[in-house]
């Protein structure tokens, strides 16, 4: 247990409550975007270094701007502070989650033995093996992910620009 | 070094985070976000399985990060997508009004 991991995983999970709970959205996505990068930098700490900057740049860089951009075309940002944050029967998920994380993930981590060192500790970079992987066994992988992305693109155009009936009339009464 | 455990209790502990939050809040956007920490406690996953694994030379752990981002990608697109049609739709991103299949 080092001090990197340490401070990182204390940084982690501080901003993910935080991004999980705070009632100003704009806070929370900010914390999100605190946690996004506290785990690139764990990936960084893990040796998989183009990873690391994967996930600051789609991460960080396009989810977290996308949210924002959510947030702005949706209304109210700060949340009224009279107003519950919790949805109807919100006490029935803390159970819920705990036997998750207490009956399942737990005891799986500790009832299975698992390796305490790394495979090697020695600096190699990852981008070559990683670039020769794409391109030869999973290359019709990255085609159908390629597809996927144009799709969901594609998709997300569509049904954010789709007006409904009642706009149109609604349009028609302002002006 | 630090043991692969910790990693894996550092991800469970995420994981529970965005679980209790989907299951909790009332804000759409939120339950995405949470969504998204816990895919990403899921790539930690990978990562830390991957470096301690005998053969990192065979890339697993990377590949399936990689692809599991660009998925997530796409599912945050459309799910914003459909928060904001939505909203449309409703003049509110309170999942619990979103009640028009209720039988």
């Amino acid at each position: 247990m080092n001090i990197t991991f340490t401070i990182l995983s204390t940084l982690a999970i501080v901003s993910a409550l935080l991004a999980a709970r705070l009632r100003n959205l704009v806070y929370a996505v900010l914390s999100l975007m605190i946690f996004f990068s506290a785990l690139a930098a764990l990936f960084i700490v893990l040796l998989a270094e183009f990873i690391g900057a994967v996930q600051i740049l789609v991460y960080v860089g396009a989810v977290g701007i996308l949210i924002l951009f959510a947030i702005m075309l949706t209304h109210h940002i700060a949340g009224s502070t009279g107003e519950r944050i919790d949805a109807r029967g919100w006490f029935w998920a803390i159970p819920a989650a705990g036997a998750v994380l207490f009956g399942i993930l737990l005891p799986a981590i500790i009832y299975t033995p698992l390796p305490l060192v790394p495979s090697s500790s020695t600096y190699e970079p990852s981008v070559l093996h990683l670039g020769q992987a794409l391109m030869s066994p999973y290359a019709a992988t990255l085609e159908i992910m390629a597809l996927l992305l144009t799709a969901a693109m594609i998709g997300a155009v569509v049904i954010a620009m789709t007006l409904q009936p009642g706009d149109k009339e609604k349009h028609a009464d302002q002006n | 070094m630090t043991p692969l455990s910790s990693y894996l209790v550092l991800a469970a502990i995420i994981f529970f985070i965005g679980l209790l939050g989907a299951l909790t809040r009332r804000h759409a956007i939120i339950v995405l976000i949470c969504i998204e920490l816990m895919l990403n406690a899921a790539n930690l996953n990978f990562i830390a399985f991957w470096r301690f694994n005998p053969h990192p030379e065979a890339m697993l752990g990377p590949i399936f990060v990689l692809f599991s981002i660009a998925v997530a990608g796409s599912e945050a697109a459309v799910g914003l997508a459909l928060v904001i049609s939505i909203y449309r739709f409703y003049r509110s991103v309170d999942v619990e009004k979103m009640n028009a299949l209720q039988g």
